[in-house]
């Protein structure tokens, strides 16, 4: 359901989220955001639970380091804690390493709900059609998204080579010392890839500066933008709610 | 009729390079005419094809010098893109030259360029959708999840929508399993179209081909005209080139060596009513038997996956024996290549078990082999001296390269590096060539072709993935078929091979030799 909104609105909304997350220090409004981009995640779009508890991991180490400074060097960052402390919105109650921390997973869940629910060929296109994004700049980052799993492939036949001629089985995870060494191969194939990909796309037609239509344009219904105003209006009695109490 | 292309002393110069990469060329092409580009491997065929629409020197760096002129317009006049109005091309490597996400989006991307309305758009990819027989389910799907021979046909698809005036293609049928070749050379060289192609694999085009033009080891032309006059008047010395002909061609002069003079004929077909009851077509059609050594490697009840993927191939049960090549057949996403990884041991099995030794395997992309900055380091880094590597390297005819670093090689010339490291000692009894004949001209496949017969005369156990039914024929023992996720059968090569229903329901074509088969089987 959420997979059919039109990207930009969605990408306005969730951007304007993410900005009232980091200037609302308050814990109950940054559980309240993680607890709401979850429930929809989990209840609505049916994304298994840990999968969401997986994409959150990076999200909580880093948001663990504010939790721990917070708790352990509570004397050496008393500045930057005060700074943020005395932020809009600010309850009085709770640990600000704490609220960090929640803050960090609130917006970490609210770009989860973003990326997990837009098809980025449509969002790219959407960037093209409606906020002018270059074409040229438009189909490179298409083609960043066709070479992650091509790299992915790369890597591991060279993995494979590599296991070969140690005399070993594949590892099913490299260390960090072979991840090293493939660095450099996998970025003289990425930039080899790019540069065939560039010419195949001059000699298709692609050129700066240059009109182009679309075959699928995604119209901004007032569907879309009912359901901006929704979450926007959600957002609004939300802070103001937690602003009175 | 009006000219498509003119190339007057047209030639193209690398930097720092020592010579020409091709050139000085003399040529036209009329509009409707279907024209097949051959020459060796590195002669500068595709670097012609990408000076056409400007693209050398505008986005390769190089020098071109002569005059070329598209529809009776200097190239120079417009940019490369602008071109793309007229000029549609088909490029080697479909994998890396596709720009939309989904198969709908690439199809319609060179028709965006030209800012066309989005309704005729949708007609043209619908249209081309169906001509190239991609289910209209794929409209929407990504392109990174197709195989390397569905995106081919993506990219055909492409080709076909944009409805080029002339449209350029350079070895469009490299990956592609023989049903997709087949339908690929249909859609392309319909009659009518104006097509420049370049093309190892003769096969499936050369009916459709109204004029062939051919370029020498040092870029230079070397013949042009109707297919039948070209192959029969210039056979013998495309043959000493290394350069592919028709399968009839090759077997023409391979009986002339016996003393017996067949007529010159393109198909094989035509050649049987010629052949005398003494002429001897085993040796230059058939793998020379060898003697069977014991059971190296075996698959039991396996079912295969790459890493991280899901099984593809299920109960799978084969064993291979020292001496003996195994040829591994299938259409495009068989499984094919997780078999060979497998079969090496480089990935266990989900299921079942492998009994062997730990085997190795000639990726399909050579250069993932290499780890040093020259041909001879490879090889000191496998734990040879000095002379032995360069001894190595003039077995394989690598001796002039010796210093090169790998990356800078041929194709030829990179798969041979990768089979000489592999095969320079004894440490894998157990070898799995991927598609090794890919790209490679006749010089270069019959030298794989020699190097595979030798090592299984050394005792190896050998296992080789290709297309090529003709190919598999003259270096295999016995032949796997993979299909629906399984071995479809296995037996004795040639049996297999003649089993044209069975081959045909998999997707893929009985040899070009069948008709000599028959008539060697006739003879008794």
């Amino acid at each position: 359901m959420i997979g059919r909104l039109h990207p930009l609105p969605k990408l306005a909304l969730c951007l304007i989220w993410i900005g009232a997350s980091v200037l609302v220090f308050d814990l109950r409004f940054q559980l309240l955001t993680l607890a709401l981009a979850l429930a929809l995640l989990w209840a609505v779009e049916r994304v298994p639970l840990w999968k969401l508890l997986a994409l959150m991991i990076p999200f909580a180490l880093f948001g663990f380091g504010f939790l721990t400074t917070s708790v352990l060097f509570n004397q050496e960052s008393g500045f930057a804690l005060q700074m943020a402390h005395e932020q809009g919105a600010a309850s009085p109650d709770f640990s600000p390493g704490l609220v960090l921390f929640a803050r960090t997973l609130a917006c970490g869940m609210v770009s989860a709900l973003f990326a997990l629910t837009t098809d980025p060929g449509q969002l790219v296109r959407s960037l093209m059609t409606h906020l002018r994004l270059p074409a040229p700049v438009g189909f490179a980052l298409m083609q960043a998204m066709h070479l992650v799993p091509d790299l992915g492939r790369e890597m591991q036949t060279m993995r494979m080579a590599r296991a070969m001629q140690q005399r070993r089985p594949m590892r099913r995870i490299p260390r960090p010392g072979e991840v090293m060494a493939l660095t450099i191969p996998l970025l003289a194939f990425a930039i080899r890839r790019a540069s065939r990909a560039a010419i195949a796309m001059e000699a298709k037609g692609l050129r700066p500066h240059h009109p182009r239509s679309q075959m699928k344009t995604t119209p901004i219904r007032a569907g879309d933008t009912a359901v901006l105003g929704f979450g926007l209006a959600i957002l609004a009695t939300l802070i103001t709610l937690l602003d009175q109490t | 009729m009006p000219e498509a292309l003119s190339c007057e002393g047209v030639a193209v110069r690398y930097p720092f390079a020592a010579r020409d990469a091709v050139g000085p060329l003399t040529l036209q092409v009329a509009q409707g005419e279907r024209v097949l580009l051959l020459g060796p491997s590195g002669c500068g065929k595709s670097t012609l094809l990408h000076s056409l629409t400007g693209l050398i020197p505008h986005a390769i760096p190089a020098d071109r010098r002569g005059a070329l002129h598209l529809f009776g317009q200097a190239v120079e006049s417009r940019s490369p893109a602008d071109w793309a109005d007229r000029v549609a091309i088909l490029f080697q490597d479909a994998d890396q030259t596709l720009a939309g996400l989904t198969v709908s989006d690439e199809i319609a991307f060179a028709l965006e360029n030209r800012a066309m309305p989005p309704a005729e758009i949708t007609l043209r990819v619908t249209r081309a959708m169906s001509q190239a027989g991609l289910p209209e389910s794929w409209s929407e799907r990504r392109i990174s999840t197709l195989s390397g021979g569905q995106k081919q046909l993506v990219a055909l698809a492409s080709v076909l929508a944009q409805g080029a005036d002339l449209v350029v293609a350079d070895e469009p049928t490299a990956c592609l399993a023989p049903a997709a070749a087949r339908m690929l050379a249909d859609l392309l060289l319909a009659p009518g179209q104006t097509v420049l192609i370049v093309d190892h694999r003769l096969g499936p085009i050369l009916d459709r081909i109204d004029r062939v033009i051919v370029l020498g080891r040092e870029g230079q032309l070397l013949a042009d005209g109707p297919p039948a006059q070209v192959f029969a008047t210039h056979g013998p010395t495309l043959a000493a080139q290394g350069i592919w002909t028709p399968l009839a061609v090759r077997v023409r002069l391979e009986l002339a060596t016996q003393g017996i003079n067949v007529p010159p004929v393109l198909q094989v077909a035509d050649l049987v009513p010629h052949l005398p009851p003494d002429a001897d077509l085993g040796p230059m059609l058939l793998a020379a038997p060898l003697p069977p050594g014991p059971v190296v490697v075996c698959l039991h009840d396996a079912a295969c996956a790459p890493p991280f993927g899901p099984k593809v191939l299920r109960d799978i049960s084969m064993h291979l024996r020292g001496g003996e090549v195994l040829g591994i057949l299938g259409p495009n996403g068989a499984g094919k290549s997780t078999l060979a990884a497998c079969l090496a041991g480089l990935i266990p099995p989900r299921e079942g078990r492998r009994d062997g030794p730990p085997g190795a395997i000639a990726f399909q992309n050579p250069e993932a082999h290499f780890t040093t900055d020259s041909a001879l380091a490879e090889l000191a880094a496998s734990g040879m001296t000095p002379p032995q590597a360069a001894e190595v390297l003039g077995d394989w005819g690598l001796s002039h390269v010796a210093q090169q670093h790998p990356f800078t090689l041929s194709t030829g010339q990179k798969r041979r590096l990768a089979l000489a490291l592999l095969t320079a000692t004894d440490r894998w009894p157990v070898l799995v060539l991927d598609e090794p004949t890919a790209g490679l001209d006749h010089a270069g496949t019959l030298f794989i072709a020699r190097h595979i017969r030798r090592l299984a005369a050394r005792g190896k156990a050998l296992a080789v993935i290709t297309h090529d039914a003709d190919f598999a024929l003259s270096v295999c023992d016995k032949i796997a078929v993979l299909a629906d996720g399984t071995i479809r059968t296995d037996g004795p090569a040639r049996q297999v091979l003649c089993d044209t229903a069975l081959l045909q329901a998999v997707g893929l074509a009985p040899p070009e030799a069948t008709p000599l088969l028959d008539w060697m089987e006739r003879k008794g």
